[in-house]
């Protein structure tokens, strides 16, 4: 078996809220979604750079 | 019994350094105890060993099940509030359960990318980069609230404490590396049974480790001699040989340069003679019962022309973090100016200033290039003198040693002339850091840097014009700078980009050995000490005039953020080619321009900022989604406070100040439970939070495939449905949430 051929199974956690956000049959409930009333806002999540990250004759 | 041969000698270099190229000391070390007889010399990288280790698929579900039982997101869940105290731990335990499952699967490409064919490839090397470092948060969550990054190590431990560090030694729940010395490092070492161990400790960030692998030693190998020496021992060294405890993890330690004294003591130990005359060293004397610190007369450095190359042999050199390999090379020891003010290098090296001749030295490259089969070279010296610049691109050339390389220097208008430059190209310089600090010149005359802003930028364009890409090291926060006149400096720098391509920016600190701490008034300072802290070496201070610390740690936060907004290098995440070491000169070393590649980057920055709402854009395979109960944004943004940093050891300065943490409890305040949702895409290495709602819309996303198909489920005339969803996907696809790529499984 090569890499590719490696079945990609689904995660085994305990933990139920970590969804691998799965394909579902129904089709529906894209459509039934009123996304004019969901709140899509989105936070960046970003690194901020410590001084010592930025010496780059030491590290 | 089976008799030992010879005097196997182990030269270690222990955890935590940088993983993209070898460190210089060892082998140096190597060649010159082979150059004097002694031919069974190992050379151990217990660095890149550990982090090669702890970048794998085994070791990271490892740590994923160690986070889940020791630090379970659950457990923040039925919280109305976070206080300060408890945020690094959310923090850890939430970013470590949603991305763990992609780290492990990616982790193994994400190496090979770095280290291989795919390092060129700009798309393909940052999310690689960003995966080593999402991977080692996950090792640092198994171990909270440690912390290992590329660039660091620290544990809850102070390591300004000779108890805390020595408690940290033996505390598996925070010190990864225990686990890894005993399965990885001591089988070998007992197999070999070495009659010295070296380790070169060159940063705090080591001590740690050093200490642990010296005490694991020392239980397992009673016989063997450990020894230790390198910069950060030379600064601490003498309080840490003085402190209780010390003696069983070490058996002595070298000052400053280690050839002559590391030589003398495998003479002394291999023909069983006192240790009293070995020079540099500071020894325990088991001798009479009990244990005494004996401190030797300082010994004499060695003529550096006489010192053979490096001796890299044994060195896992495949396994650093870069395509090719960069080799670090001495031109010469100490600094031929030594007279600024901050400066403690000249601590580290011993007194006086040594060069070996530019034809040796030309020698050396054109052996180790042939042997090593490499032609990049990254030249180790304080700063090369002006003669050297001279003469070093003449031997070179005259030898055609054809390599490209890098190092550090100082601001000379004479020897930095267009045609000095030129040559320097010509003899495959393609990168030059030199002191810049600040563009402020009462504070350049403080800091006696003996040079003007006007001779800096003269030899800063006469070597960008040559096609040498100049970095600049600037400081923020001198005694007695002024929040303007840090402005004035990244207003320079910005107003310079052209020429400048980097700046590396670090805070000031002050450090026992340095001008600044001798001679406070000087400089209208007040120096502040920490009794407990028996291994104090940077001290907080109270300055008469201009910024306080806390003021130059929020100044650093602005300078960085002007930078990033100007430099195309440190624009977005394109500033991990600048904080790998040796990265971009790699592409520089492969006939890419300064200028083509900061086009190459500016342009990744545009593309990213100007991505949309694509049709084809879709939630990735392995994208998964953790529903927390407060803002992980939030979180993020207090824990990178000046009050919050401090709060937390610096591998810097190793400084832990004990109300820090309460200051910053106080000052930073608790946050409120929030329902959001944190994303994490695999294939981009990206982090993103959004609201349930937002989790909603991602579900259909997934479900109908495509934005395209989503939208077209959606009715035609819902014109406000149709826009939210369209900024949403566009933002997430800025953020690299949602992308165009083929995912995982489409392209196997
Ligand atoms: S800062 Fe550079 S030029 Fe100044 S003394 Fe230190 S090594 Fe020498």
């Amino acid at each position: 078996m090569t890499k590719n051929d490696t079945p990609k199974s689904e995660p085994k956690t305990p933990h139920g809220e970590v969804q691998r956000i799965e394909k579902r049959e129904a089709e529906s409930a894209p459509a039934r979604l009123d996304f004019s009333k969901l709140d899509l806002t989105v936070e960046k999540v970003e690194e901020r750079i410590s001084p010592s990250e930025t010496n780059v004759f030491d590290k | 019994m089976i008799q030992r041969p010879g005097f196997p000698i182990s030269l270690i270099f222990p955890p935590q350094g940088h993983f993209t190229q070898p460190y210089l000391a060892l082998p140096c070390l190597k060649a010159w105890l082979v150059q004097h007889g002694f031919d069974d010399v190992e050379l151990v990288d217990a660095n890149i060993d550990a982090y090669d280790r702890f970048l794998s698929r085994e070791y990271l579900t490892r740590a994923r099940d160690r986070v889940r039982e020791r630090l379970p997101h659950k457990r923040f869940a039925g919280r109305a509030q976070l206080e300060f105290r408890e945020l690094a731990a959310f923090r850890a335990a939430t970013e470590a359960e949603v991305s763990a499952d992609a780290l492990i699967e990616r982790i193994d490409d994400a190496k090979s990318i770095v280290r291989g064919g795919a390092f060129h490839d700009i798309e393909r090397y940052i999310p690689a980069t960003r995966t080593i470092y999402h991977a080692l948060r996950l090792v640092s969550a198994a171990h909270f609230p440690s912390e290992l990054t590329p660039h660091n190590f620290t544990t809850g431990y102070a390591n300004d404490r000779s108890r805390e560090v020595l408690a940290a030694t033996l505390d598996e729940t925070q010190n990864p590396f225990i686990d890894h010395f005993r399965t990885h490092v001591l089988p070998d070492l007992i197999a070999r049974s070495p009659r010295v161990v070296g380790m070169s400790v060159i940063y705090g960030s080591q001590l740690i480790p050093a200490l642990t692998l010296g005490r694991m030693i020392k239980a397992a190998l009673p016989d063997c001699h450990i020894t230790a020496g390198g910069g950060f021992l030379a600064y601490i060294g003498a309080k840490l040989m003085a402190a209780p405890g010390i003696d069983a993890c070490l058996d002595s330690i070298i000052f400053h340069e280690g050839e002559s004294p590391l030589l003398a003591l495998c003479e002394r130990l291999r023909d069983g003679h006192e240790l009293g005359d070995v020079g540099s060293l500071t020894w325990f004397d088991r001798s009479r019962g009990g244990v005494r610190t004996v401190t030797n007369a300082l010994g004499h450095p060695i003529k550096l022309d006489d010192a053979p190359p490096p001796d890299f042999g044994g060195l896992p050199l495949a396994r650093y973090f870069s395509p090719e390999l960069v080799i670090p090379y001495d031109i010469n020891r100490g600094c031929y100016y030594g007279e600024c003010t901050f400066c403690t290098l000249p601590t580290v090296i011993g007194p006086g200033y040594r060069t070996r001749s530019a034809a040796t030295i030309a020698d050396h490259i054109v052996r180790l290039r042939d042997e090593l089969g490499t032609r990049n070279v990254n030249f180790i010296t304080d700063c090369m003198p002006p003669g050297m610049i001279r003469d070093l691109p003449h031997e070179l050339i005259a030898r055609r040693a054809d390599i490209r390389w890098w190092s550090d220097a100082r601001v000379e208008p004479k020897a930095y002339t267009p045609e000095g430059a030129r040559k320097l190209h010509e003899s495959g310089c393609r990168k030059l850091l030199f002191g810049f600090e600040t563009a402020t010149p009462r504070l350049l005359k403080m800091m006696m840097k003996g040079q003007s802003l006007k001779s800096t930028i003269e030899v800063a364009t006469n070597c960008a014009r040559a096609g040498i890409s100049v970095t600049f090291y600037a400081m923020v926060g001198f005694p007695t700078e002024t929040r303007a006149e840090a402005q004035a400096t990244v207003d320079f720098l910005v107003e310079h980009k052209d020429i400048v391509r980097e700046v590396s920016l670090q805070t000031f600190h002050i450090d026992e050995v340095a001008k600044t701490y001798r001679e406070p008034e000087a400089f209208g300072i007040k120096i502040l000490s920490d009794p407990a802290a028996d291994l104090q070496l940077y001290h907080d201070y109270e300055a008469a005039s201009g910024m306080t610390q806390t003021e130059a740690a929020e100044v650093f936060e602005d300078m960085m953020a002007s930078l990033r907004a100007h430099y195309p290098l440190f624009t977005g995440d394109n500033i991990f080619f600048f904080m790998q070491k040796s990265h971009y000169f790699l592409h520089l070393a492969r006939g890419v321009t300064p200028d083509e590649f900061n086009d190459r980057c500016r342009r990744r920055a545009e593309r990213r900022a100007s991505a949309g709402p694509e049709a084809a854009l879709s939630v990735g395979e392995d994208t998964r989604l953790l529903a927390v109960p407060f803002s992980y944004t939030e979180t993020l943004a207090k824990l990178a406070h000046p009050l919050a940093r401090a709060a937390r050891p610096d591998f810097l300065t190793g400084r832990f100040v004990e109300s820090a943490e309460n200051v910053a409890a106080r000052e930073l305040g608790a946050i409120q439970r929030k329902e959001r949702v944190l994303v994490y895409c695999g294939e981009t290495a990206e982090f993103a939070e959004i609201r349930p709602d937002g989790a909603r819309a991602l579900d259909a996303l997934r479900q109908c495939g495509s934005l395209g198909e989503l939208l077209d489920l959606l009715p035609a005339h819902d014109q406000a449905a149709r826009a939210n969803l369209t900024s949403f996907a566009a933002e997430l696809h800025r953020l690299g949430v949602l992308t165009t790529l083929q995912s995982a499984s489409a392209r196997a």
